[in-house]
């Protein structure tokens, strides 16, 4: 379902310097698959997940979703893609901090056009699966870490992605909350979604729920 | 369109001061062409009223008293259809400290213009008694009756005595400008005020057939009359522009630094959105935003905030000019008001310029809002939110 072939990824962000941030990667991850990526900050995990989502193109080589070539696709196409096959876990949730939790999760629906009752059903059910509805009308920034973090679950799952991409989900979180949400991604699994995870959390590894690990290590998959 | 709702009201005290600033220069800009437009259509109305040509006699370069009879050698002269000698001048009211335009009249003259002939034929300048009387302007009847002068005015001659002038009515006249200081009297009572010998006149006013032989007119005059200044509607139109000119220029200067205002403003949402702002566009690009959705949004929320500025800015300008009448900014155009009783600013509406200033605000603020939020959705989401 997902395949890299050969990605190299670099980041110039000066004029005299130049980050190598994957180093010809290959990969391929099946549909319904749920893989942990591991490394330390800054090994490329987060740049494989920014590539799957197209939300940057490789410096070279392929990153194929279902036989498209989405490294090859235009801004606009990019955005759709996402639009339909994609939910993104931040790290930091990148939610709107001034909005509510209602017009946060509604956000991917907006360019969507649907009609009121349509985006509320699909809303309602996020809210009730990942146990944010009492929190409907509260503004983000008010929410703690913990319910934040299920903001962001419940807007990457409102369009019903079939990939759910996961960057550090836990580095804000105690152990408890970073155990409900292993919990959520048994969920996940079990609606057949391909879940990506980049983490360092000790906690992911060995679940026996993750069907692989792979460990990165500056920008080469190393295991 | 929520969104864009939204959007703006979570951003409440940035979009409060940008929408008070954009009220406040379209109202300003919107009152200033109010007023001009008005200004423009006095000026016209006057313009269009005035003499063909006007003969006034000069000694040492000042302004005298002409004599009558020059009127039938003027007569004589090809061309000319109509020669008035008109008797008239200032009159000021120390009390109010403002300065009248007394006019006089006779019903069997010709008038110089419109107004006065109507004034002529509807009115009688003498009571049933004999007494005189005038019709005055509505400036001059609020000036008289703070004063305690309500049925008649007793002008001060020049060796002291009293000339006791009954009113007899209100005029109304197409414009404000012209006719608000006047007050209009007989030829024989005005003679009396300004001890002026039946046998000479303020001026005399000449009526021209074909309106394209008024220069060749004028030379005959002036070879004629070498002591006289012959004025030609040309030359009165001139100095009443350039008096105009002058004002609309100082407005020019309110103008450009309005503008310069505004554009700094624009020129400071252009060079670039804030972090917040960058941030959240990369937030809906990585949420499947296109780039067209990203700017609909923004469209949105610039046309709601600057139209509705505009709209409350335009409302505000009409109550501003026409029901307050302008005040303070009036001033600037009519700097004589300390001399003359006021005048009330005529209610003209132009759509034209309010598409002027509709075009001058609200599409340069749509597009300075687009264009960084543009230039940011299109970089790499990842770029942007990392």
């Amino acid at each position: 379902m997902i395949e890299f072939k050969g990605v190299i990824k670099s980041y110039a962000p000066n004029k005299t310097t130049v980050v190598h941030a994957l180093n010809g990667i290959d990969l391929s991850i099946k549909e319904g698959e749920v893989v942990v990526l591991r490394g330390a900050s800054g090994s490329g995990k987060s740049s494989i997940l920014s590539l799957i989502a197209a939300l940057s193109k490789p410096t070279s080589g392929e990153v194929i979703v279902d036989t498209k070539k989405i490294s090859k696709l235009s801004d606009n196409f990019a955005s759709l893609y996402r639009r339909d096959n994609i939910g993104f876990i931040f790290q930091k949730y990148n939610l709107i901090p001034n909005l509510s939790v209602r017009d946060n999760i509604l956000l991917p629906l907006v360019p969507l056009n649907l009609n009121a009752k349509e985006a509320q059903a699909k809303l309602q059910s996020v809210m009730e699966m990942f146990e944010i509805g009492h929190k409907a009308d509260t503004i983000v920034k008010n929410l703690s870490g913990g319910e934040q973090q299920r903001v962001a679950i419940a807007r990457a799952n409102v369009n019903n992605p079939k990939i759910i991409l996961a960057d550090e989900p836990t580095a804000n979180l105690d152990e408890k909350l970073s155990l409900g949400f292993i919990e959520i991604l048994k969920e996940l699994k079990s609606l057949k979604k391909t879940i990506v995870i980049a983490t360092h959390d000790p906690l992911f590894f060995g679940l026996d729920f993750v069907d692989r690990e792979i460990e990165i290590h500056n920008g080469s998959i190393v295991r | 369109m929520e969104y864009a709702i939204n959007a703006l009201l979570r951003q409440k005290y940035k979009s409060i001061f940008i929408s008070v600033v954009f009220v406040v220069l379209t109202f300003l800009l919107t009152s200033v062409f109010f007023i001009v437009n008005s200004m423009k259509y006095e000026l016209n109305s006057t313009l269009d009223a005035l003499p063909q040509i006007i003969l006034q006699a000069t000694k040492g370069g000042k302004h005298y008293d002409i004599e009558t009879k020059e009127v039938a050698n003027i007569l004589e002269i090809e061309g000319v259809s109509d020669a008035v000698a008109r008797v008239w001048g200032y009159y000021y009211f120390q009390n109010a400290g403002v300065n009248f335009s007394l006019v006089g009249i006779d019903s069997y003259e010709t008038q110089s213009k419109e107004s006065l002939s109507k004034i002529a034929q509807s009115y009688e300048l003498q009571t049933q008694e004999g007494q005189p009387s005038m019709l005055i302007g509505e400036g001059v009847q609020k000036i008289m009756k703070k004063n305690y002068y309500k049925n008649y005015f007793n002008f001060i001659k020049n060796d002291g005595s009293f000339k006791r002038v009954e009113i007899a009515g209100v005029f109304e006249s197409e414009t404000e400008l012209e006719s608000n200081d006047m007050i209009v009297m007989s030829k024989e009572t005005l003679r009396d005020i300004f001890e002026m010998p039946e046998s000479q006149a303020t001026d005399i006013i000449i009526k021209i057939a074909n309106p394209s032989e008024i220069s060749t007119v004028a030379s005959k005059l002036k070879l004629m009359y070498p002591n006289c200044l012959v004025i030609t509607k040309e030359d009165l139109k001139v100095s009443y522009e350039n008096i105009f000119n002058y004002k609309s220029g100082v407005f020019l200067a309110l103008f450009v630094i309005a503008l310069f205002t505004f554009f700094i403003i624009i020129y400071d949402k252009v060079s670039g959105l804030s972090s917040e702002e960058k941030r959240e566009v990369g937030i809906l690009k990585a949420l499947g935003w296109r780039i067209d959705d990203v700017l609909k949004e923004k469209f949105y929320e610039s046309f709601i905030l600057s139209f509705v500025s505009y709209i409350l800015g335009v409302i505000l300008a009409f109550a501003f000019v026409y029901t307050l009448q302008a005040p303070l900014l009036r001033d600037i155009f009519i700097g004589y008001s300390e001399l003359k009783p006021s005048f009330e600013l005529p209610f003209v509406f132009d759509i034209q310029t309010l598409f002027l200033v509709f075009f001058l605000s609200v599409p340069i603020y749509i597009a300075a809002t687009i264009i960084p939020s543009w230039r940011v959705a299109t970089l790499e989401s990842d770029e942007v939110i990392r």
